[in-house]
């Protein structure tokens, strides 16, 4: 593929391609993500309702938070069970509500670890107000324009400052 | 407190990258095309099972591969070292950095925090080189990344020591010895043959061209696995990213590829590989249709049995002029 056909000019997100170059010789360019400068507002919008409906499902009693972040986070059974390391029998266990309070506090720091989350967010939905209405910020953090929420570590592993700034 | 200088540059794929990063700070010049020609790094796989959340298919050769085939092709030495204890990872890594040793380290790629976070997911195969350390914060190059970047220590144990499939218990690797001469004709002929007898021959029903064939027959069917219409339609845009956007230099390696093709007939002298690369940019053009047609048809949740059917066609006719190409392409390097 030519030079000129393949580049995208997208400075967020750079890759490097392999291309035909004007004189003829092929080689690397420098360009943007054709996928994410096009179709990234899809993508978050398919994540956003994805969440929305798990949270749903997690504010009914109907799935263990463990469900939750697996789900967002696209990991199998078998892999999650592989990275907690436990068997995949006790991993399905712990994504029904009912057996969720029976996890011991040492594994549910493993799961955290893994999902790359403070264990307290299993215990919390947090909810932004964003244009008028309402949204669940128990993924990610949502980046806003006027307020500024992270979720600070503490020495102590189970213990995290929630900071919420007025920019 | 350590930084080496490290021509830091971005690459298309994380470890031909890593790879030739380190080969030319040792003082070797290689290009990323010739590492991952050589070490036979193009490939196809169609992979399903409850190892997957979703069935997903590979371009490229195992993790790992592109490092020993460069060592035993080209007789580059490496160090290479696991760790069962984090701490000694860790204290290996900061020695060696002292040193002023810049190393390659395998880590999961959901915790390079560096990287924008819709491209991050959970993949135990992403290499990156450390090139020092700043206080608590490792100088990282990422050829995924534009420039170096100062990368928290807690994030990087993590990547270095998450379990699951593959996982990299610290692993790391670093060049000890670079010949002074090389036999480049010999090690492209292996590569090249290599890597037609992996896409031609292999007798696994999806792997190679096989592989391609059965990602054809099996896409019709992927609405069975999908949650709901986001969720197929998020699977399939997946097709794009998994073709260009994770590290495959476009077209799922099919560009770098022709790239290697026209270095090595320039370097050997063989007509023939000139001709042979521009029939891989060509078939590489038709991968890249297929990354912009997932991306079309997934936006618009075109997604009825009628679109699917016709992306398996165009997938299968990428194996069926692979299959002639790599037949061509073994005949002509004998």
């Amino acid at each position: 593929m030519k030079e000129k056909d393949i580049f995208v000019d997208y400075k967020s997100h750079q890759l490097i391609l392999y291309a035909e170059k004007e004189d003829g010789s092929y080689g690397p360019i420098q360009s943007g993500s054709y996928i994410t400068k096009n179709y990234i507002d899809d993508f978050w919008l398919k994540k956003k309702n994805l969440e929305k409906s798990l949270v749903e499902k997690l504010k009914e009693g109907e799935i263990s938070p463990i469900y939750y972040y697996m789900t967002m986070d696209e990991l199998s059974e078998k892999e999650l069970a592989a990275r907690v390391k436990i068997c995949r029998s006790k991993l399905r266990k712990h994504l029904k509500p009912e057996h969720f309070p029976n996890i011991k506090l040492s594994l549910l720091k493993r799961y955290a670890d893994i999902f790359n989350i403070p264990v307290v967010n299993f215990f919390q939905i947090l909810i932004i107000k964003k244009d008028k209405e309402f949204i669940s910020n128990i993924y990610k953090n949502e980046k806003l324009v006027n307020i500024n929420i992270e979720q600070l570590p503490t020495k102590n592993p189970l213990v995290v400052i929630t900071r919420i700034e007025d920019k | 407190m350590s930084e080496i200088t490290f021509n830091h540059k971005m690459a298309a794929h994380c470890e031909s990258g890593s790879v030739t990063a380190l080969l030319n700070h040792a003082g070797l010049e290689i290009s990323e095309p010739m590492v991952f020609g050589i070490s036979s790094g193009i490939f196809f796989g169609y992979l399903k099972g409850p190892r997957f959340a979703f069935p997903v298919f590979i371009v490229r050769s195992k993790p790992g591969q592109i490092r020993k085939n460069i060592s035993k092709r080209l007789g580059v030495k490496y160090h290479t070292a696991s760790f069962k204890n984090p701490q000694k990872g860790e204290d290996e890594l900061d020695r060696l950095l002292e040193q002023n040793i810049p190393v390659a380290v395998q880590v999961d790629f959901y915790y390079m925090n560096y990287i924008l976070s819709h491209e991050r997911v959970h993949i135990n195969a992403h290499f990156i080189n450390i090139v020092g350390k700043k206080g608590t914060k490792y100088i990282v190059s990422d050829s995924y990344f534009p420039k170096l970047v100062e990368f928290d220590r807690e994030s990087l144990m993590k990547g270095r020591f998450a379990e699951g499939s593959m996982a990299p218990k610290g692993f790391m690797f670093y060049p000890t010895y670079v010949p002074e001469n090389i036999d480049y004709e010999k090690a492209i002929r292996t590569g090249i043959k290599k890597a037609s007898y992996y896409m031609l021959k292999l007798p696994i029903p999806f792997l190679g061209i096989k592989g391609i064939r059965k990602f054809a027959d099996s896409v019709v069917e992927w609405p069975k696995y999908a949650r709901d219409i986001e969720h197929l339609s998020h699977e399939i845009m997946k097709i794009n990213v998994l073709l260009e956007d994770q590290g495959t230099g476009g077209a799922g390696f099919r560009f770098i590829y022709a790239t290697f093709l026209r270095e090595a007939s320039e370097m050997i002298g063989h007509s023939g590989l000139l001709e042979m690369s521009k029939r891989m940019m060509e078939i590489g053009d038709g991968w890249r249709e297929i990354s912009l047609f997932t991306a079309k048809i997934g936006k618009n949740r075109d997604l009825g049995q009628d679109r699917l059917k016709e992306l398996g066609n165009i997938i299968r006719k990428r194996a069926d002029v692979e299959e002639v190409f790599f037949r061509d392409l073994q005949n002509i390097i004998k």
